[in-house]
């Protein structure tokens, strides 16, 4: 479904990607460990096309500080190119880390606001649907999204990335700052949603220990390189990933 | 006496809301500063001058074609100026209150001025409440102006147009990454603004002559309730408006004519030493910006 070849990206000199490759599979969820300037945002941009956005930005402002080489081919097609906006309506929705929200919008609108390509009837029916997942949102509906907890904003992200019906759902650090209580509800409604929805999942992660059993394959970067893969299971079992991302 | 201000003070607050909307619509949704505003304004009266004096249409049409056209200048503005240095704020301010100049200039230098430039009234006839007349167009000021408020505010929260203004003016990376077009939708805000500022002209211009001087003065007093109000708050606008417009007449009908200009004046003034950011400006935090 998702095919990364070769990525390469610059910020000016520095190199935050080298020659990256992966691939994930319809119906997976793939993990993509590593630790912080390991390059996972930077990879998550650029597979959302957020980069190219900025890239276009400074282009028209007469610089060009960002360089990128490789290729992304997503359900056949390939959208090295394509625009951020273009890639969402191809079905590629990205949770930006640190649970970006509409904060003075309520939590009914941000959803509302996420919905922006489906019709209406499909908005409401897809808002009972995020209800359903996380029943905690139920009783915040009409809280500003601003005033939420951490917890509840991931959740709330997670709902709006959901409204866009996206076929596959890139979630960069979504336990980012979560207690273990709040992770397990995460990771539990991450993997109802790829059974319920059918949803294929890359989720970034620097801290493996939650995420680790429940993924079909993981990724570990260090410096922007691809540095071991591997089924989660076997993972698990590498002594190098217990000692550098399980925290012992 | 008390009656003619509490009537003439309301109508004046209305006219200095539906000057300040547009600029602040532009501004709450995509930060762009439009400084061309006071000449699309003038630009909008000048328009329906033409069409109807110059080509023969009824005034009806002409007015929806100058709000049309207007709307698309302002695209064209965001598309080949404002584009290529959105986010600079002094960039922006510059080229926008530059292409004004050239607007206003250009309609000098080709003669535009004198007292033949007049736009006609809605309907004619006047009302009397209590003992104040008002004339037919200052009731139809108030009443579109408030509709206008009005419906920008449905239309930003039941629309999906209305949505994605509100989505990108929090957070644009993130509206971008649930499919809206910052781009797209920024390059509206400012047509959208830009149409305000039209329909603003075409309701009060034809209280006097269209004068090009007029033009720096709508760009003064838009942004003088503007900055009072708190840039980007629909809430603040009309707020500041109804402090304005109420200041204004009680100074005039209380102190002469000769000092009405000073308040707006001295309004920004104390509210710059007191609250910098407004009454409801946009950096107190978690606040309503459309």
């Amino acid at each position: 479904m998702l095919q990364i070849s070769n990525l390469m990206v610059f910020y000016e000199n520095a190199l935050a990607l080298n020659d990256f490759s992966m691939k994930v599979e319809k119906g997976q969820i793939v993990a993509v460990i590593g630790s912080n300037s390991a390059g996972k945002t930077t990879l998550m941009n650029t597979v959302s096309g957020l980069i190219i956005d900025t890239k276009i930005k400074e282009q028209r402002k007469g610089g060009e500080r960002i360089t990128l080489y490789g290729k992304i081919v997503f359900d056949g097609k390939d959208i090295t190119e394509l625009h951020p906006s273009e890639r969402v309506k191809e079905g590629l929705v990205l949770c930006r880390e640190r649970h970006p929200i509409f904060p003075e919008s309520d939590l009914v609108e941000n959803l509302r606001i996420a919905g922006y390509l489906r019709k209406r009837s499909e908005v409401s029916s897809t808002i009972e649907y995020v209800f359903d997942l996380f029943p905690t949102l139920l009783r915040l509906k009409t809280r500003k999204a601003g005033f939420l907890s951490g917890g509840e904003q991931q959740m709330l992200t997670i709902g709006m990335a959901l409204m866009v019906k996206p076929k596959l759902l890139l979630l960069d650090e979504p336990l980012l700052g979560l207690s273990p209580i709040m992770q397990k509800t995460l990771v539990d409604a991450i993997l109802k949603i790829r059974k319920e929805a059918g949803l294929t999942i890359v989720v970034t992660e620097q801290f493996a220990r939650p995420i680790l059993p429940v993924i079909d394959h993981g990724y570990v970067v260090e410096n922007g390189m691809l540095s071991l893969d591997g089924p989660g299971l076997e993972l698990m079992e590498n002594p190098e990933v217990k000692a550098a991302y399980f925290g012992v | 006496m008390l009656e003619v201000t509490i009537i003439y003070g309301f109508i004046n607050s209305i006219i200095l809301a539906l000057i300040a909307l547009g600029f602040s619509l532009t501004f709450g949704i995509s930060g762009v500063s439009n400084f061309a505003y006071g000449a699309m304004y003038i630009m909008a009266g000048y328009a329906v001058w033409i069409m109807i004096n110059l080509i023969g249409l009824p005034f009806p049409v002409a007015a929806i074609l100058a709000v049309i056209f207007t709307a698309l200048f302002g695209l064209a503005l965001y598309r080949l100026v404002l584009l290529r240095v959105r986010g600079m704020v002094i960039s922006e301010v510059i080229a926008t209150f530059g292409v004004g100049l050239a607007i206003l200039e250009l309609f000098r230098y080709l003669g535009f001025t004198g007292f033949e430039y007049t736009l006609p009234v809605f309907t004619d006839g006047s009302l009397m409440i209590g003992d104040t007349y008002i004339d037919h167009q200052r009731l139809w000021i108030v009443g579109i102006g408030i509709s206008l408020a009005l419906g920008l505010y449905l239309f930003t929260r039941y629309t999906k147009t209305g949505l994605a203004f509100r989505g990108i003016a929090q957070d644009e990376q993130t509206a971008l990454s649930l499919g809206i077009n910052s781009d797209r939708v920024a390059g509206l805000s400012v047509a959208f603004g830009s149409g305000l500022a039209a329909i603003a002209a075409i309701l009060i211009l034809p209280r006097g002559t269209i004068s090009v001087n007029e033009g720096y003065d709508v760009l003064i007093n838009a942004m003088a309730v503007c900055i009072i109000g708190g840039l980007g708050s629909t809430v603040g606008v009309i707020v500041a408006s109804f402090m304005i417009g109420y200041a204004q007449m009680i100074t005039d009908a209380f102190s002469g004519p000769h000092w009405k200009m000073i308040v707006s004046l001295v309004a920004i003034l104390i509210i710059l030493l007191v609250k910098p950011s407004g009454l409801f400006g946009k950096q107190k935090e978690l606040e309503e910006r459309i």
